[in-house]
C-alpha cells in the first residue's frame, strides 16, 4: 500500500491468539513485518524482540490483568510508540498520553493501515 | 472515603450546650459510633464519609445546615434513603417544622422526638435507622455486583465477537469455494463452542488437558477405533489456555483427516504430554504415523498459521511443526505455570 516507504516492524501485545494471528496476517498484507507477540506485560518486559520495532500494538486487558496501559507507559519511557487495540475505547482514552491512538475491535484493515502510519509520523496524530 | 465503616455511624448535629456530649455518651453505651458536626465547614466532609443516621437538634436547624444536608440528600445514589432523627423542644412549632423539613430534605426517613426524650425510645429510633441502612447497603452491594457482571459480560461478548470475526476472515483467505468456506468456518465455530461449553460446565474450575484432548478426538472416534491415543499426567488448564489448545488440536485433527493419518484409515495419531519434575516444563507432542506420505505445503494455511501464532503466544516459545515423511509432528514446550492454574503435585 505504502509502496515507497520502507516496511514497519510491528510487535503485538494481546492474549487472544485468534486475534493475534488475524492481525499478523493483516500487518503482513499491508507490507509490514510482524515481529512477534506476547500475552502479558511480564512477557513484553522479558522479550528483547519487542524493543527492536517501530511500534507496538497494545490490548488493554492482558493475561496478567489490566496491564495494557502500564505496558504502553513502559514502552513510552523507552521511546517506543504504541497504539491501543481494544473494544474498550473509553479506558484507552484515559491513557491517551502514553499511546499514539486507538484501533477499535474488530479491527478493520483500512483503520489498521492508517493508524500504523502513525508509527512513521507520530505528528499526524 | 467509603471504607467498610460507611453507613454504620451516627452524625450528631447538636450545637446547644452539652447536647452533643450527652448524645455521644448515650450512643456509645450501645456501641454506636458517633461523630459530631460542629460547624458548617466540616459538615460537608462528614456527609461525604457516609453517615448511617443523622441526628439534628432544634438548634442545629439553620438555613445553611438545611442547604448542605439537602445537597447531600439530593446527590444520594438510588439505593440510599437517609434516616434522620430530629429532636424538637416541647414549645417548638412542630407541624410547621415537619412541613418545612419534608420539603427541604427529600429522600430521607424523618423521625421526630419531643425533648426530653426517653433514652430507650431514642436508642431504638437510631437502631432502626441503622438497620434500614444495613439493608440499603446490601442492595448497594447487589447493584454494584450486577454492574460489574454486566461489564464483564460485555467485555467477554466483544472478545468472542472479535474471535469469530478473526476466524471468519482468516478462513475466507484460503477458501476456494463458498461451500468450503461455510464448512471450514462452521467446524471451527463448533470447536470454539465445544470448548466454551466445557469451560462453562467446569464452573470456574480449571479443565484437565485430557478432557480437552477427548473433546477434540470425540468426533473421530467412531466404531471403537484405537488409532487415536492420548496420554499424559493431570494438567489443569486455565480457561484461555484450554480454549487455545482445543483450537490447535482441532486444526491438527482436521488436517489429519484431510491429508494425514486420518485420511485413509490406516494411520495413527499419538498425542502425549509430560511435565518434567525438575523444572516443571510441559511438553506436548502430536505425532502422526502410518498415513499417506507427507510433504510440506507450498504455503502455510490457516491451521499452521494459527498453531504457530497461538502456541507462541501461549507458551512464549514457538512450536516446532515438522512435515516428516512418515507423518506430521508438532511439538511445543513451555513452563506449565503459563497454562495451568495449579500444579498437579501441589
Amino acid at each position: 500500500m505504502q509502496s515507497s516507504a520502507p516496511p514497519l516492524r510491528i510487535f503485538y501485545l494481546e492474549d487472544n491468539p485468534l486475534i493475534v494471528f488475524h492481525i499478523e496476517a493483516m500487518v503482513e498484507d499491508l507490507g509490514h513485518v510482524f515481529v512477534g507477540s506476547a500475552s502479558s506485560f511480564a512477557d513484553l518486559v522479558g522479550n528483547t524482540q519487542a524493543l527492536e520495532v517501530d511500534g507496538v500494538l497494545v490490548d488493554i486487558d492482558l493475561a496478567d490483568g489490566r496491564t495494557g496501559p502500564q505496558a504502553a507507559a513502559w514502552l513510552h519511557e523507552r521511546g517506543i510508540p504504541s497504539i491501543f487495540v481494544t473494544g474498550q475505547e473509553a479506558i484507552a482514552n484515559e491513557y491517551g498520553h502514553v499511546a499514539l491512538g486507538t484501533i477499535g475491535k474488530p479491527v478493520a484493515l483500512s483503520d489498521l493501515a492508517r493508524k500504523l502510519e502513525l508509527f512513521r509520523n507520530p505528528i499526524l496524530r | 472515603m467509603t471504607g467498610h465503616r460507611s453507613l454504620d455511624w451516627v452524625l450528631a448535629m447538636a450545637p446547644y450546650r452539652r447536647d452533643a456530649d450527652y448524645l455521644e455518651t448515650l450512643l456509645s453505651q450501645y456501641s454506636v459510633p458517633v461523630r459530631r458536626g460542629t460547624g458548617t465547614q466540616d459538615l460537608e466532609a462528614l456527609l461525604d464519609d457516609r453517615p448511617g443516621v443523622l441526628i439534628a437538634t432544634h438548634e442545629a436547624l439553620n438555613p445553611e445546615v438545611l442547604e448542605i444536608v439537602r445537597g447531600h440528600l439530593v446527590a444520594q445514589p438510588d439505593w440510599s434513603e437517609m434516616p434522620i432523627v430530629i429532636l424538637l423542644d416541647r414549645l417548638a412549632p412542630h407541624s410547621r417544622i415537619r412541613t418545612e423539613l419534608a420539603q427541604a430534605w427529600p429522600r430521607s426517613r424523618q423521625l421526630y422526638y419531643q425533648r426530653p426524650v426517653a433514652t430507650l425510645e431514642l436508642i431504638s429510633g437510631v437502631q432502626s435507622g441503622l438497620l434500614a441502612r444495613q439493608r440499603q447497603r446490601d442492595v448497594r452491594d447487589h447493584i454494584e455486583r450486577e454492574i460489574e457482571l454486566r461489564h464483564e459480560l460485555n467485555h467477554r461478548v466483544k472478545n468472542i465477537l472479535a474471535s469469530i470475526s478473526s476466524i471468519f476472515e482468516m478462513t475466507r483467505r484460503r477458501a476456494v469455494s463458498v461451500d468450503q468456506l461455510a464448512q471450514d468456518f462452521s467446524s471451527r465455530l463448533a470447536a470454539l463452542a465445544d470448548v466454551h461449553a466445557a469451560v462453562y460446565e467446569a464452573n470456574g474450575e480449571p479443565i484437565e488437558l485430557a478432557r480437552v484432548a477427548d473433546l477434540t478426538f470425540e468426533p473421530y472416534r467412531t466404531g471403537g477405533q484405537h488409532n487415536l491415543v492420548s496420554r499424559g499426567p493431570a494438567v489443569f488448564l486455565l480457561p484461555q489456555a484450554a480454549t487455545t489448545l482445543a483450537l490447535c488440536l482441532h486444526e491438527l485433527a482436521t488436517n489429519a483427516l484431510k491429508y494425514g493419518a486420518l485420511s485413509d484409515g490406516n494411520g495413527r495419531i499419538e498425542l502425549d504430554w509430560t511435565v518434567s519434575p525438575e523444572d516443571s516444563l510441559l511438553t506436548i507432542r502430536w505425532v502422526e504415523s502410518g498415513g499417506p506420505p507427507v510433504s510440506a505445503p507450498s504455503r502455510s494455511g490457516y491451521g499452521t498459521r494459527y498453531i504457530r501464532a497461538a502456541l507462541q503466544n501461549l507458551f512464549g516459545t514457538a512450536p516446532s511443526i515438522l512435515f516428516h515423511p512418515e507423518g506430521l509432528r508438532c511439538v511445543v514446550e513451555g513452563p506449565v505455570s503459563r497454562v495451568s492454574a495449579k500444579h498437579p503435585n501441589a
